[in-house]
């Protein structure tokens, strides 16, 4: 956590963009590509129908969907992503009750060294079985993460979904005894972020995101409660956890910080319920991307959730 | 420069030290002592670290570059052993140091219950960093187990932080409800179910009797009633005491703590104390708002400007993600006090406010705390709230609007409860076919069934067609149970079922309740409900029941009780007689009355004597007759095949046999039987609730006669041909009785409301069902089928002695 975070390394989530839909399709809201231009207009040129590709596929489920395997598969996009690097991509649908929001579509690129994981868990009775995750390099973790379940309350997706909420994880695999902490420890983990994700399928999902120091899949994380019951009316938002490599700890228990719907991007998912990719704000912490995604319960978000990379 | 010695580097101190060079930064060179081997980090902020959402490092306060930049001689991880007063210095296991002034901030130790196998590896408190290393270390360990003895708030964080770790945790708390010093019964009730959610397993009432151990280390708790939970490490977190022992030596005045004054100066003036450790005017501390407090004002002493420290009302918050909760005040009941209660439970909301004259004195919210520093702000101003009172339960923003919504508790159900239990309709279907059209009840129970059968679900149905077709849907007018709640009876006990609630406080919250705890009219509904619904997670409420039933005897006019014990089937024995015409004696009961159900009542017994005369006419075998209950009352027979020239059944057998499987049961009303042996009906079984005819070729069970304000014979409900299948069908009659009816419908009302034809169904047709209602009736009876006299002569004699006598005290 000092002033001298490593930002050359290649990120492991190389494009994040955000689907709306309009009329009866979904269309390119923003991205944010890096220097991926060619995949950019490539994107820019595109939509899809309910059900069509991954983001059409995710909002036609209702639930979260991994996809690491382009060549042959629905993914409309192949070639393009292909002559980018681009090997995997996960799409996370966002609901307000039934109604779908937007898609978040995040894509990935593959060597042996990139270390991480975007997980998608499912619940059904009292337990929650990994249903995808794109790991990486992380192989041994995606074996034993193939392998584990959770109860309500255990460990990182187990804890999110008992307790309804965002949750912030240290140290997955040294101080803290993460359920997989050995081989967490093995891939390098460091933080993980879990978060709750409503389907108006009814089953729970939980995504979470984790990440090593090395080839950090986000450099920056923030959880923001924004219930009324926490609140109150005004259109709000309270800090409730957050680490930065460069900042540290983001969370004071004495000062509390407080944003108001519109105000600066996390504002901004606050108050159309939109989430937001963004570059420039992620500039101001000296990140290049920042990703921002609200959750629903009925019609009021809830929380929004940050990373930054 | 003068010297200042600080024993403890605990939040309290180090708030002080902040404060002292904020304002002063070269008054003292200051050296700090603390047993830890560390400085000041936020212990409040401990269990997040235990759960894995924050790191040591992010909780530390003051790191070696704070105390260094301040010039702090830290001498951290070394005990001190002594203080000499004499010489003004404190003597550390590393050597001595003198101080102009001292300052003692020790804080608290944790109580550690002196149970057997206390001192076993493996039983812990949860106090400081090394604790709760030791609780993330087993969350290392597959299938770790944990109990946590104490259901207050560091119990909970600890509970709750293990459980994040993976460990299988057990909170094992001595009271009634969870944090019941900060919270009330309702609310204590909504974080359970929300800690339940979160996989920990919550045990309240349960008494701790013994740590049990396996090779010096801890193998399981075992509580008083047999129950051992097994467990590899157990955390006592039921309390602290300030830790006074170094002050206490040193021969300064100390109580429960460290006295202190306003200025927070101990008995020695160059001596002052701070923190957990103090007391000030009777009270100790151990919340860290007045600590806070405490250390602005120590500062300023140690500088020679004048404060004081007040002791101001706190207010509590639970840090287990998820759970959001708020106490402030006082909440407890009281004649001069009035509830304001508010229930959300679609949203898991309970809020209340308990007002004295026009002043908020106390507040308790669940699920809802955004109004809590509000609420707050006008505890300790004493706000006169007289203007507001309407509105006030809705907090700042609502003054002037807004009612509790009547529909929450159908809202709340998920799609897949069921409404209508006898065609197995559920509410999702229920909701389709109202957009499907289906705008009112007939075309309802048309297309889905729903409130086609028995019709106990038509409040519920209504509801649903008002929720889903808003203002266009006029509901029929349906009587609600009592003014604390918006269901009617049917709906309540469906409710109980559909939703599981096994609780009085799950069913004041989910149903939304408008009163803490229910009133006279709806408690001991609730209660009978409960019971019959969930016979063995339910413990039957005593202070529920109508003073008859609490006192297992009928009220006299004048004050005084009748007892009547049972005969059974209406046969006595001359012992029995003997017995109790020596306990009217003994007594010297007034009046001895042979009754109409062909037993003896014993009128005008003194309430204090009652245990004594129960106990006589235990010891005779005899039981009570439950003269009082609504349940089994009596089995009138007449003498049958035995005497009788006409009898063409054992109809006293069969009595007998009746109301030994009966008997202890509790109905919605009372249920009286009758058993005659032929047609001409000497029993008088044919205006009974369930009256049996004997005849050549069996049995005629008959149900759902009347003989009081209605005169009413009773309907056939089938021909058996054996004794057995007599008394099945009567016991599956009672249960279905139990499991459906209103509280307070005697089973003609009720039969008259769901139709005989649907009894017959469920008791006579379907075989299944028949033995099913058995079934669960003699689960029920498992609990119940004992005699409440020889309970109460136990367990309860001293309620019935009498009060004092304070006339005389009076006059004098």
């Amino acid at each position: 956590m000092d002033g001298a975070t490593d930002m050359t390394t290649r990120p492991f989530i190389e494009v994040s963009e955000v689907w709306v839909p309009e009329g009866d399709r979904l269309v390119l809201s923003k991205g944010t590509y890096g220097d991926l231009a060619e995949f950019a207009s490539v994107s820019e040129r595109e939509s899809f129908a309910r059900g069509e590709g991954l983001p059409g596929k995710a909002w036609d489920e209702g639930r979260p969907v991994v996809l690491k395997e382009f060549d042959g598969s629905y993914f409309k996009r192949t070639e393009a992503a292909k002559a980018a690097g681009l090997t995997a991509a996960v799409a996370i649908p966002v609901f307000a009750g039934t109604q779908l929001k937007a898609v978040l579509v995040t894509l990935c690129s593959d060597d042996d060294s990139r270390m991480g994981a975007i997980e998608v868990w499912s619940g059904e009775g009292n337990m929650l079985t990994l249903e995808d995750g794109y790991y990486g390099a992380a192989k041994q973790f995606e074996f034993v993460s193939q392998h584990v379940h959770f109860q309500r309350g255990q460990g990182l997706p187990g804890g999110v979904w008992g307790a309804n909420t965002p949750l912030l994880f240290r140290d997955l695999g040294a101080g803290y005894k993460f359920v997989r902490s050995e081989s967490a420890g093995r891939a390098g983990l460091t933080w993980g972020l879990g978060l709750p994700l409503p389907s108006p399928t009814g089953r729970p999902y939980v995504l979470t995101l984790l990440t090593a120091t090395g080839t950090p899949l986000a450099r920056r994380f923030e959880i923001w409660d924004a219930r009324a019951a926490r609140v109150g009316t005004a259109n709000e938002a309270v800090l409730i956890d957050g680490i930065c490599a460069r900042e540290g700890s983001l969370y004071d228990h004495d000062t509390e910080r407080r944003i108001k719907a519109f105000q600066g991007p996390i504002g901004q998912v606050l108050g159309t319920g939109l989430p937001v990719v963004d570059a420039s704000a992620a500039g101001q912490h000296g990140y290049r991307t920042l990703v921002a995604l609200p959750i629903h319960s009925s019609r009021e978000v809830t929380h929004v959730v940050a990373w930054y990379c | 420069m003068k010297k200042l010695v600080v024993i403890g580097a605990g939040m309290a101190s180090g708030r002080m030290l902040e404060h002292l060079f904020d304002a002063d930064p070269a008054a003292y060179e200051v050296t700090l002592f603390n047993a830890e081997p560390r400085g000041n980090y936020n212990r409040l902020m401990l269990s997040p670290v235990l759960s894995g959402e924050k790191t040591y490092e992010e909780i530390v306060t003051h790191d070696e570059a704070w105390y260094a930049d301040h010039k702090v001689t830290c001498r951290f991880g070394e005990k001190v052993t002594g203080i000499d007063r004499d010489r003004k210095v404190v003597i550390g296991e590393k050597g001595e140091v003198a101080y102009d002034k001292l300052v003692i901030a020790t804080g608290s130790n944790p109580f550690i219950i002196p149970l057997p196998g206390h001192d076993l590896e493996g039983v812990i408190a949860y106090r400081d960093l090394e604790d709760t290393n030791r609780m993330i270390d087993l969350g290392a360990q597959p299938d770790a187990k944990a109990v946590v003895i104490g259901g207050g708030l560091l119990g909970l964080e600890a509970a709750a932080g293990l459980r994040l770790r993976g460990v299988d945790v057990t909170v094992v708390h001595i009271m009634g409800h969870l944090m019941e010093r900060q919270l009330d019964e309702a609310a204590g009730y909504l974080l359970r179910k929300s800690l339940t959610e979160k996989g920990i397993k919550v045990m309240c009432k349960a008494n701790s009797k013994e740590i049990l151990g396996e090779d010096g280390k801890v193998r399981a708790l075992l509580l008083d009633d047999g129950t051992e939970l097994p467990c590899d490490l157990l955390v006592m977190a039921v309390g602290i005491r300030p830790s006074t022992a170094l002050a206490s030596e040193a021969g300064l005045a100390v109580g429960k703590g460290v006295h202190v004054d306003d200025q927070m100066v101990t008995s020695d003036a160059d001596i002052l104390s701070l923190g957990e450790c103090v007391e000030h005017n009777g009270a100790i501390f151990g919340l860290v708002a007045p600590l806070y407090d405490q250390a602005k004002v120590l500062a300023n002493t140690l500088l020679g400007k004048p404060d004081t420290f007040v002791n101001k009302e706190v207010s509590t918050k639970l840090k287990v993600t998820g759970c959001d909760l708020f106490s402030a005040g006082d909440f407890a009941e009281g004649e001069t006090r009035e509830d304001i209660v508010f229930r959300d439970p679609a949203r898991g909301v309970y809020k209340r406010l308990v007002l004295e004259g026009n002043r908020i004195v106390g507040a308790v919210m669940y699920g809802d705390t955004a109004d809590g520093a509000w609420f707050y702000s006008h505890i300790k101003d004493a706000t006169d709230v007289a203007e507001m009172r309407d509105t006030l339960i809705f907090g700042p923003a609502f003054q002037g609007g807004g009612t509790a919504d009547p529909l929450a508790a159908v809202a709340a159900l998920p799609d897949d409860a069921e409404i209508c239990g006898c065609n197995g309709v559920c509410k999702g279907t229920i909701v389709d076919a109202i957009k499907g059209g289906a705008g009112d009840l007939p075309s309802l129970k048309a297309q889905t069934k729903a409130s086609g059968s028995c019709g106990t679900c038509t409040g519920l149905v209504e509801q649903l067609l008002e929720l889903t077709l808003g203002d266009s849907y006029a509901a029929p007018a349906a009587q609600p149970i009592c003014a604390c709640c918006d269901l009617t009876h049917e709906d309540v006990r469906r409710l109980i079922k559909s939703k599981e609630l096994k609780s009085q406080p799950a069913v004041w919250q989910e149903l939304g309740w408008k009163t803490p705890n229910g009133c006279h009219v709806c408690r001991p509904a609730v209660n009978f409900y409960l019971l019959a619904d969930w016979p063995l997670e339910y413990q039957d409420d005593l202070q529920s029941r109508f003073v008859n039933e609490r006192k297992h005897a009928n009220i006299q006019k004048d004050g005084t009780f009748s007892v009547m014990p049972r005969m059974w089937g209406g046969i006595t024995t001359p012992d029995e007689l003997r017995a109790i015409a020596d306990a009217a004696d003994k007594f010297k009961v007034p009046t001895v009355k042979v009754t109409g159900g062909q037993r003896i009542d014993l009128l005008g017994v003194k309430g204090e004597d009652l245990p004594a005369i129960w106990a006589d006419l235990n010891r005779a075998g005899m039981v009570s007759g439950h003269a009082y209950s609504k349940g089994l009352r009596t089995v009138k027979t007449c003498v049958g095949t035995d005497h009788c020239r006409f009898g063409t059944q054992d109809s006293t057998g069969l009595g007998i046999k009746l109301e030994k499987l009966l008997w202890g049961s509790w109905t919605p009303h009372k249920v009286k039987l009758g058993v005659s042996g032929c047609p001409r009906n000497c029993a008088e079984a044919t205006c009974k609730d369930v009256g049996i005819v004997c005849v050549d070729s069996g049995y005629q069970v008959g149900v759902a006669g009347a003989a009081g304000m209605d005169v009413k014979e009773t309907e056939r409900l089938a021909d058996a041909t054996t004794e057995e299948e007599a008394i099945e069908l009567t016991t599956a009659f009672i249960q279905l009785y139990r499991e459906n009816a209103k509280y307070l419908d005697r089973p003609y009302k009720w039969v008259a409301k769901v139709g005989l034809d649907w009894v017959k169904e469920r008791v006579v047709d379907d075989l299944d069902s028949r033995r099913a209602l058995v079934e669960r009736f003699e689960i029920s009876q498992s609990v119940y089928r004992k005699d409440p006299w020889a309970d109460h002569v136990e367990n309860e004699r001293k309620r019935y002695a009498p009060l004092a006598d304070l006339t005389l005290e009076a006059a004098e």
